[in-house]
């Protein structure tokens, strides 16, 4: 049977077999029409994508690799009992896994550190990327990132689901109409500091035994980031109050709610030009920025839900005629004037299924997606600038022509990490 | 109308604490030290590796370029490789490429390769000769590393070598050179040099290249040919 990929490579055109006389039961799509994915570092958010993943009868998802044999089983286990076979293949090199000609795209869920770096990676291998966010440890990565993905034309889809929310492009469809009249500020909730403070640790754990290589590859775990010893509380999730693996709560949070501002603006091709830090790292904190036009954007440590319990990962979106907040909760507060032009809207919780299948059809159809690297690069480089103020203690000034502060050299040095070698962007 | 109303989310309890970073691996008094006290630490053989390591970041955040010659010491180590170019890497001064460019024949293998992609990112066009070396010499992942390197350094030496290279290297080695190629044509077009960016991209769309190499570059065309703002 002649492939999609055959067919497509194939300069003749090729004979057309009714799906019918292939067995297949009508409306069926073949197996060669369906989008293949690999799945690189899927652990518990990466496994709530792959849920999702996995219901989109347009998709196919066919191997794991992962840097520990629990995870691989794990998903190798999940998957093969979604499709009933065994056909999940399990890899422990991503080379391996990116090698696969079959393989058209990659949900990349492993430590933030990987991310940018195996997302260029598999851009090279020509393969279209989901990836979680934060999608990148520092303002050079952002840039890097997006760089990438337009010169090897790919698509990219950042797991900014919430764009993909109904009750979140509902307020930016009342923002885009004129009914909150002219944008004054965006709000992006950064919070709450208790769970992942501003300022992550740069201390290193006490050293414990590393378990056997086919268990953990500790050295392919820790990959770009800088060596320190082993402590198992890394690997299992405590990677995230560390410099060296995270990029602090302001990225953390913000790389959530700051990309939902730029989306509700259309600022997803530029950054703000100010940054003032406000607060300590023991207590609620605010970052506020300002763009070229005057718009104000002020990241905050607005508890869990935010001061209105819209739920987590909450924006605001001020204009000189009336506001609007939503997040997860997915009811939606406003200004009284705003009240009358409220619908109902679908759950939040629907996001991250819209958001798949969004990545799905683009890829058949070679459309953008609404999360592109471009768009993170732009909400990350902020979110790291504003991280980068709240280090520096003082209000930073950029330019966004020539990607640097303009007052502080030290904050210049801190746009860029070394990575461990081999690793390189 | 009125928004239906669904339940908050649960709100998480905040995160069990971490385990405690012992008072040896506690960055303390580092992390505001001055570059006087951070060069103590690093030039120190008491002192311990964490110490090393964090002094190293912070010296190149702070940019103290006497600091250099003590960073490049650190260049072997196999721990403390990446944070010497943490330091290194950022430093304004030109010694800081001296530093790296005289390790080239210092270092070895991985550690070699760290050096080499520090030079691309700090694009020491100084180093192309030796780089050009490296990308016909015979460890493939070296060669690999110093194609990268040429692509990021840029300009029309880097782009001479490198389209030179294409029809001399094979495999992976080859792979990584027509990617750096790429690179280099993005450097090119900024450099307002577009026609030798198109003939680039042009070379790279020949039919024995890999095909994600291809397709880059065909679209790189396919974006400039139809730049509204720059007419050809």
């Amino acid at each position: 049977m002649t492939t999609r990929r055959q067919i497509l490579q194939s300069a003749v055109a090729p004979m057309i077999v009714p799906s019918l006389v292939l067995g297949q039961r009508a409306g069926a799509i073949a197996p060669s029409d369906k989008i293949t994915f690999g799945g690189i570092g899927i652990g518990s958010r990466g496994a709530h994508v792959l849920s999702k993943l996995l219901n989109v009868e347009q998709a196919r998802f066919v191997a794991i690799c992962d840097v520990r044999n629990s995870r691989r089983e794990t998903i190798k286990s999940t998957v093969d009992q979604k499709y009933g076979d065994h056909g999940c293949q399990m890899y422990s090199d991503q080379y391996e896994l990116l090698a696969r000609q079959d393989i058209d795209a990659v949900l990349i869920a492993t430590g933030d550190r990987w991310h940018t770096p195996l997302s260029i990676i598999a851009a090279q291998h020509g393969k279209d990327v989901y990836c979680e966010k934060p999608c990148s440890m520092s303002i050079e990565e952002s840039w890097a990132l997006g760089a990438a993905f337009r010169r090897y034309n790919r698509l990219y889809q950042a797991g900014c689901q919430r764009r993909n929310g109904a009750n979140f492009q509902l307020c930016k469809e009342l923002l885009k109409s004129g009914a909150l009249g002219k944008l004054q500020a965006l709000y992006a909730n950064v919070g709450p500091s208790v769970n992942w403070p501003p300022l992550p640790s740069r201390d290193w754990l006490a050293a414990e035994e590393l378990p056997p290589k086919q268990v953990l590859d500790w050295d392919r775990w820790l990959g770009p980031a800088p060596w320190r010893p082993y402590h198992s509380s890394y690997v299992t999730g405590g990677w995230r109050n560390f410099y060296d693996f995270h990029g602090g709560g302001i990225l953390e949070w913000g790389s959530h709610t700051v990309d939902l501002c730029h989306w509700a603006a259309d600022y997803d091709d530029t950054q703000p030009v100010e940054y003032e830090p406000v607060g300590t790292n023991v207590g609620p904190y605010q970052v506020n920025c300002r763009y070229a036009n005057g718009v104000k954007l002020v990241m905050r440590d607005n508890a869990w839900d935010g001061a209105l319990k819209t739920g987590s990962c909450s924006f605001r979106i001020e204009g000189d005629k009336g506001w609007v907040e939503t997040g997860d909760a997915t009811r939606i507060e406003c200004s009284d004037n705003i009240r009358p032009l409220l619908r109902p809207t679908e759950s939040a919780a629907l996001a991250l299924e819209n958001h798949v299948k969004e990545l799905v059809r683009c890829i058949k159809t070679r459309q953008a997606t609404s999360a592109s690297a471009s768009a993170a690069a732009n909400s990350h480089v902020t979110c790291h600038a504003a991280f980068i103020a709240y280090q520096r203690g003082k209000t930073l000034t950029w330019d966004t022509t020539k990607h640097e502060f303009t007052n502080d050299e030290i904050a210049n040095r801190m746009r860029s990490r070394a990575l461990r070698e081999p690793w390189r962007v | 109308m009125q928004q239906p109303t669904q339940p908050a989310p649960a709100v998480p309890a905040a995160k069990p604490k971490p385990p405690e970073p012992p008072p040896e691996f506690q960055e303390g008094a580092i992390a505001t030290m001055d570059a006087a006290g951070l060069l103590r630490i690093v030039s120190d053989a008491k002192s311990t590796e964490f110490q090393k390591a964090k002094s190293c970041v912070r010296l190149g955040e702070l940019g103290a370029k006497e600091a250099i010659p003590v960073l490049a010491s650190l260049l072997g180590d196999e721990h403390l490789s990446v944070y010497a170019r943490y330091g290194l890497e950022p430093m304004a001064d030109p010694s800081a490429d001296d530093a790296l460019r005289a390790a080239l024949t210092k270092q070895k293998g991985v550690r070699l390769i760290g050096v080499i992609n520090s030079i691309g990112k700090r694009r020491d066009a100084k180093a192309i000769p030796a780089l050009v070396k490296f990308m016909h010499g015979p460890d493939v992942d070296l060669a690999r590393a110093a194609a990268s390197a040429l692509g990021c350094i840029g300009g029309e030496t880097s782009a001479k070598e490198l389209q030179a290279a294409l029809s001399k290297t094979t495999g992976t080695t080859r792979a990584a050179v027509a990617d750096a190629c790429l690179v280099c044509s993005e450097r090119l077009l900024a450099e307002g040099k577009r026609d030798q960016a198109l003939a680039f991209y042009a070379a790279l769309s020949a039919t024995d290249l890999p095909k994600p190499v291809r397709l880059a570059a065909m679209s790189g065309i396919i974006r400039e040919e139809t730049l509204s703002v720059k007419p050809r």
